[in-house]
């Protein structure tokens, strides 16, 4: 992310943009930080890149960024073979560990603001620190053979492509439509998301920031057309979070 | 200067004593055929619950394209007005639809004086929304009340479906008077953040709390 911002730093010099996709990709990361003050573990190995999208959707379509990175990731993953799922909003499992994560951040330049699309998927990298035992995994873990990271990058990229892509239609057929996700617009973003998502019928605890202040536990039911999770505590009532984290348990 | 501050506070005094009463005008959140469940005089309660996850008392219905979405009340009151001649209508976006009555308590009266005479920051989308680091830190040393804040700066992070964003004030430049979140708090888009207040009207902003909390029954 340091990265893309420097990029974008020279291209403000030369009196240009930042062509949106733009991508930087790292062997492994040394200093690298997760959301709030977490530790992002980043071997050789494994994916690592950021791409840069110009803020060019409406709002209530950018915020479903985060979705289109998760769907790209857990696609690319199964062409492997291997049964990925989603953890709302945007890890990806298999058999319930985290092969990969998404961090996106947006940064405003010149009056421009950029999303800044983070991804991390463990590939040929095997070990993992302590904290990561038990739930983290990888490709080669799963498949018990390294697989081609130049290949799978390419996979990555066109999923994400394709996912951004699929995010820029669901607009344009708002717009044409007049009908948006607070009125009933069923994204073809999330009915894709949805289809790969195990989240549904979960018993998971919520929080802000779930490893630090876990707020509370509840049955996940979906998600909204807009992208909310939909939650029912044990005496029925239900609550909407559009921001957050879950875990399973 | 500051007598035409004290004018103007005492004109806003009256007013709250007056009609001790905050107005609330609900629309239709979008266009749509509507369907009124309140009725005119009728108590309604808002959202409760330790995550505000009890819904208030249903207002209205609206279909749009075999979808129907009830309503509720955010806050308590009284249905003071309903407009009647649109029950069972077709009604754009955004048109108003009834209006509850909501009584002040004495807390409630001395913040909706501070927000008539403060700059309010609001919340750009429905999110969640915490302080920038540095923000964080110069309220954690110094208190709230000394953070200077100008045009421009990062003042806060605004998450959204696991993505941050960094949020810039616009605005007079000021103190930070007022909070109006707790980080982490889900917040509604237009709500407001934070309250800045000029220096120069800060001695002034505090006499009005201090006299409002004296004189108030």
């Amino acid at each position: 992310m340091n990265r893309l911002q420097q990029l974008m730093t020279e291209a403000e010099a030369k009196g240009e943009v930042l062509a949106a996709g733009t991508t930087v990709l790292a062997d492994t990361l040394s200093q690298s930080q997760g959301r709030f003050t977490r530790h992002w573990y980043a071997p050789l190995g494994g994916i690592w890149l950021t791409t840069a999208w110009p803020d060019i959707l409406l709002p209530e379509f950018s915020r479903l960024l985060p979705f289109a990175v998760g769907l790209a990731c857990c696609r690319a993953v199964r062409t492997y073979g291997l049964d990925a799922r989603l953890k709302w909003v945007n890890d990806v499992l298999v058999q319930g560990k985290k092969i990969a994560g998404v961090l996106c951040n947006s940064v405003i330049r010149c009056g421009d603001q950029y999303h800044l699309l983070g991804i991390g998927l463990n590939a040929n990298n095997q070990d993992f620190p302590q904290e990561l035992n038990g739930i983290a995994t990888s490709i080669v873990n799963k498949l018990g053979q390294q697989v081609g990271l130049a290949e799978l990058t390419g996979r990555l990229l066109a999923e994400l492509s394709w996912a951004i892509g699929l995010l820029h239609y669901d607009e344009e057929q708002a717009l044409q439509e007049r009908l948006f996700c607070e009125e009933g617009y069923s994204s073809l973003l999330l009915k894709n998301w949805r289809q790969l998502s195990d989240t549904p019928g979960q018993q998971i605890e919520y929080g802000f920031d779930i490893q630090e202040k876990p707020l509370y536990q509840a049955t996940a039911i979906d998600i909204d057309p807009c992208g909310g999770l939909i939650m029912e505590f044990e005496d029925g009532t239900r609550v909407v979070e559009y921001s957050g984290e879950i875990i399973y348990y | 200067m500051a007598s035409q501050q004290e004018i103007h506070f005492d004109k806003i005094i009256s007013r709250y004593r007056a009609d001790p009463y905050h107005y609330q005008d609900v629309h239709s959140l979008h266009t749509g055929k509507v369907r009124f469940i309140a009725e005119e005089n009728s108590s309604v309660e808002g959202v409760s619950g330790e995550w505000q996850h009890k819904l208030g008392t249903a207002l209205y219905a609206i279909e749009r394209e075999r979808n129907t979405k009830v309503i509720t009340a955010t806050i308590n009151g009284t249905v003071a007005s309903v407009c009647q001649n649109l029950d069972g209508q077709f009604v754009e976006a955004g048109e108003k639809l009834l209006t509850i009555r909501h009584p002040l308590k004495k807390k409630e009266i001395i913040e909706a004086i501070l927000q008539e005479v403060l700059f309010l920051f609001r919340a750009p989308e429905r999110a969640r929304y915490y302080f920038s680091l540095d923000i964080q830190s110069r309220i954690d040393q110094k208190g709230a009340r000394s953070v200077f804040i100008k045009p421009g700066d990062e003042i806060i992070t605004m998450s959204l479906m696991k993505r941050d964003t960094p949020v810039y004030y616009s605005g007079e430049a000021g103190l930070l008077h007022s909070i109006y979140f707790k980080p982490g708090d889900s917040v509604s888009q237009g709500v407001p953040l934070i309250g800045i207040c000029p220096e120069e009207k800060f001695p002034v902003v505090q006499k009005v709390i201090t006299r409002v909390k004296a004189e108030w029954e």
